[in-house]
């Protein structure tokens, strides 16, 4: 028998998956200072810590609700603005990398295989370019709303 | 009356390609509907991106009669090919009221606006979405609510039914047809464009091939072969 992770167990499932990239990120942060002989210091967990306040920040804190309650052209308008568009291009970062990666996995005959190295930077680097694209028109679709003007 | 938007002689071209838009010119009258169709390539686009100064082309544009320029700009509207590049707050009608607010508009007044406009667009029921959770053809038909919503003179849509289904198109050209504002319009879809546009300009590697009739430029089967869209 299968168990499904239900309600909460599911929502943490997810948490602790959209935390592995930061987690194997400050792991290979402290592996790399250990390699080359440097002290391991502390930027790991800085590092962790970060993600968490921002997403804390980002995901937590009704912005939303806050602009609307905001004059307009105000510092504290753009500051509410602030986390929903760094929201939106962490979303779109995230839809890049899944459609990438899963084109990746597709392509290439043996994902772990010899070339695997190779495909895995193409892909990482295609990541990168169609995000910078989605970039520019979604800042031009905001400064056409008058937003950033 | 004075056409809402001239286009004259305007060249662009991005830094290592050669010239995407060679010597284009073409106006807009007020409530026109005009289309613009070319192959893929053709530079529909980034001809769109030119006329609302977010390329800058060699060449003069004029909306409502003035000379470009950030405040008329903001008598226009566009909708982009991806609607995702527009939407990005956790409810629609957030997104939609955004422009209102940033005008200075009371949130009141804005969210009033932004629910008759989701009304205008069938998606009255989907307010309080956010806009990622919506069909394609739902994003689209937002993505034009938002900008319909500050009332502008003038709205350029680039390839509006871009990966559609056909109940979509339907209900795309049924919210477009009607609308009392001037709309230009990018795609290589003749069919959409034919039901919509009283006139057509033909784009084939950044120059204009051919203007006139909807009904005489669909027809003439040479010239859409010509231009790569048959």
């Amino acid at each position: 028998m299968v168990l499904r992770p239900r309600g909460k167990a599911r929502l943490l499932k997810r948490w602790l998956l959209a935390l592995l990239p930061v987690l194997l990120f400050s792991a290979m942060l402290a592996l790399m200072q250990w390699v080359a002989g440097m002290p391991v210091t502390w930027l790991w967990l800085k590092m962790i810590l970060v993600f968490l306040v921002t997403t804390a920040v980002v995901r937590l804190l009704p912005w939303d609700r806050w602009i609307f309650r905001t004059r307009s052209g105000t510092v504290r308008f753009y500051v509410a603005l602030f986390p929903l568009f760094v929201r939106h291009f962490a979303f779109v970062l995230g839809a890049e990398a899944r459609r990438s990666l899963v084109a990746r996995s597709l392509s290439v005959r043996n994902e772990y295989g010899p070339g695997s190295f190779r495909s895995l930077a193409h892909a990482v680097g295609a990541i990168f370019s169609r995000s910078l694209a989605r970039a520019e028109r979604f800042y031009a679709a905001q400064m056409l709303r008058g937003i950033g003007e | 009356m004075s056409p809402v938007l001239e286009v004259e002689q305007l060249h662009f071209s991005f830094d290592s390609r050669g010239e995407v838009l060679r010597g284009i010119t073409f106006t807009v009258a007020a409530g026109e509907c005009v289309g613009i169709m070319g192959a893929n390539g053709s530079g529909k686009s980034t001809l769109l991106w030119c006329v609302l100064g977010l390329y800058r082309a060699e060449g003069t544009v004029r909306l409502f009669g003035e000379p470009f320029s950030r405040k008329n700009r903001r008598r226009a509207s566009f909708v982009f090919q991806n609607p995702e590049d527009q939407l990005f707050m956790p409810k629609l009608v957030e997104d939609v009221a955004l422009p209102l607010l940033n005008r200075g508009t009371s949130a009141e007044e804005a969210s009033m606006k932004a629910v008759s406009a989701l009304e205008v667009a069938g998606l009255r029921q989907a307010a309080d979405r956010p806009a990622s959770q919506l069909s394609l053809g739902e994003k689209k038909r937002a993505a034009i609510a938002a900008a319909l919503v500050t009332s502008p003179e003038l709205l350029l849509l680039d390839e509006p039914t871009a990966e559609l289904d056909g109940r979509s198109v339907r209900r795309l050209v049924a919210l477009l047809r009607d609308l009392p504002v001037a709309r230009v319009i990018a795609s290589h879809d003749l069919g959409f464009l034919g039901e919509l546009c009283s006139r057509l300009l033909v784009l084939s590697e950044g120059a204009v091939i051919a203007e006139g009739p909807a009904a005489a430029i669909l027809k003439d089967s040479a010239l859409l072969e010509q231009a790569g869209l048959i």
